[in-house]
């Protein structure tokens, strides 16, 4: 049991002065596969949905092949695939199968023709149901989403697609190519049902992603991961953000009351995942005391088990001599440092999107001095060329706003090198 | 708790200023640091409050310990992080002439900083209790010891 999951929970101070009213205190809940879990065993139930649009002509379908020969060559015998393409029609190339007889589900793309339009939730919706075919606790359930252009007036039928794929466990990985689609749509895609998303540049970094998503499901050994906060009386949850595989705020959905209910899907064996909630916290006398409790709860598919359930406490002390009041944990500073270089540029695209372009410079400005204090000074750099931009034109860039948006997010990642370019 | 670059009054205990992101807590303690004691042999200070005592030699090379490439700087910042934030296995070398310290970046990939300015590369920089150090992303503040 104790080798299953390791949990930890640090709060921002270990000690608060005691004071008249409310303060704010940070704890990070960090969860990470134990020893005792064995990735690599789960099977997965995979089904890639993939543009073929007129604008994937060329460099960018030649770079798609080849990282779906891949994913196929990477794939287990006992692993299901499908293979969906769309344009502003949808033909299901490859219906979920077992991923015997490789060369022949790759012949299945090899004679894709570029054509139309784009029209995101006719392949999304085939996908899933594809995916339905196999879908099972007991398999890394996920769809892979490839597109570089505008969806065409469906937005609100892809959100509803991701909401039922979160309900059912199967994760979207959205990908965007180039510069000419929806950032906002694509990220709503993945945080909705827990998956991750990328912004692609080149072409040439197609495998790139694909070959991350392939080592990120080979990973998991840990699935429908829950974590529930229960706050003592008078402590107030005011956000929860999770950090694994993007930074996203997940309050509105998971902050009721005192309570936390957080579904954190399944569980990257490599990197874990790690969620920051801040809190209000009432005066109180001098003494221990306990914020609150976080129950995660997990399935481990390896070992046939299911409904497990750890808890573990979140504790501070309050103490009457301000002055030898905890200083700040340094774990819990950075990340609540690149959340709010997160929010700020989030704040300062909403501004800029109303129009308010003196607001949107403030915040920007603000966003890039914490990118800087972080040692990110290409995403700095990327936020200033947006105010010159935003002064010039009145308007933010495709590619900045591209940049800004998943730079931010990732700032908790690694990214790779061919994924920057 | 008042933002000291915002003036934006915030609740007791928030870490960075709801409305310019300007750090809250940490402004206190790099005003501690900041006391001139020249003479004195310096420490680099994280910013969770462990130290490291920059040695007292002339020439301190300042990098990430790799013992496949033979590379053991006098500070190995690999504890600190190092790795995932960008640190050279040799970094920067801080001399020392009498009571004055200076750093000098040895070309690292990540590069150098004092102050949030990049050091050039090969060009020693005055440094003084106080001042930022940056090596790649990884922070410090300098300390009188």
């Amino acid at each position: 049991m104790k080798n299953e999951l390791n949990i930890r929970c640090i709060m921002s101070k270990d000690s608060l002065p005691v004071t008249d009213g409310e303060q704010a205190v940070y704890a990070l809940v960090d969860i990470k596969a134990g020893t005792g879990t064995t990735p690599a065993t789960m099977p997965a139930n995979i089904a890639l949905v993939l543009d073929r649009s007129g604008s994937m002509d060329g460099e960018k379908m030649n770079n798609l092949k080849e990282a779906v020969g891949y994913v196929v060559d990477h794939l287990g015998d006992n692993d299901l695939v499908s293979i969906t393409i769309f344009d502003d029609q949808v033909e299901t190339l490859v219906p979920s199968r077992p991923a015997k007889n490789r060369d022949e589900i790759k012949a299945g793309l090899a004679s894709v023709i570029v054509r139309g339009g784009t029209q995101i939730s006719d392949g999304l919706s085939a996908g899933l149901a594809e995916v339905k075919k196999g879908i099972s606790r007991d398999r890394v359930n996920r769809i892979v989403l490839l597109t570089d252009g505008q969806t065409w007036d469906d937005e609100d039928a892809c959100l509803k697609l991701a909401d039922e794929a979160g309900r059912l466990g199967v994760a979207i990985t959205s990908i965007g190519i180039g510069e000419e689609w929806n950032e906002k749509l694509l990220l709503q895609i993945a945080e909705r049902s827990r998956g991750n998303s990328h912004w692609i540049q080149n072409p040439i970094a197609i495998l790139d992603a694909f070959r991350q998503e392939m080592e990120g499901m080979q990973s998991v050994a840990v699935t429908n991961v829950t974590m529930t906060g229960r706050m003592s009386p008078g402590v107030r949850p005011v956000k929860v953000f999770t950090t694994v595989p993007m930074i996203a705020d997940v309050s509105a959905r998971t902050v009721s009351g005192s309570m936390l209910q957080a579904d954190l899907g399944s569980l990257d064996g490599r990197k874990g995942q790690a969620v920051l909630i801040e809190a209000r916290v009432p005066a109180h006398k001098a003494g221990a005391y306990r914020v609150g409790q976080v129950e995660i709860r997990y399935d481990l598919p390896s070992g046939g088990l299911s409904g497990r359930s750890v808890k573990a406490d979140l504790n501070i002390t309050f103490i009457a001599d301000a002055a030898g009041a905890a200083k700040v944990n340094a774990e819990v500073m950075n990340l609540v440092e690149k959340v709010t270089a997160f929010k700020l540029q989030t704040q300062a695209l909403t501004e800029a999107d109303a129009g308010n372009i003196v607001a949107a410079t403030r915040k920007f400005q603000a966003a890039a001095t914490v990118l800087l204090d972080l040692g990110e000074d290409e995403l700095a750099d990327a936020v200033k060329s947006e105010i010159a931009a935003l002064k010039r034109t009145g308007s933010l860039t495709a590619a900045g706003t591209k940049k800004l948006e998943y730079g931010t997010r990732k700032l908790t990642q690694v990214m790779t090198e061919a994924m920057k370019r | 708790m008042k933002c000291s670059e915002c003036q934006m009054e915030n609740i007791e205990g928030a870490l960075f200023c709801e409305e310019c992101g300007a750090k809250l807590e940490t402004m206190n303690e790099l005003q501690g640091a900041a006391m001139e004691s020249p003479a004195g042999r310096l420490l680099l200070a994280s910013p969770d409050g462990s130290t490291l005592e920059i040695p007292a030699k002339d020439d301190v090379v300042v990098g990430r310990e790799d013992p496949i490439s033979e590379v053991f700087p006098d500070l190995d910042l690999t504890g600190f992080g190092g790795m995932e934030k960008g640190v050279s296995r040799k970094h920067a070398v801080i001399h020392r002439s009498g009571a004055d310290y200076t750093v000098e970046d040895m070309t690292s990939t990540n590069g150098t900083y004092v102050n949030r300015k990049k050091v050039q590369p090969n060009t020693p920089q005055a440094i003084k209790p106080g001042d930022e150090l940056r090596f790649g992303k990884l922070a410090f503040s300098l300390k009188a010891a």
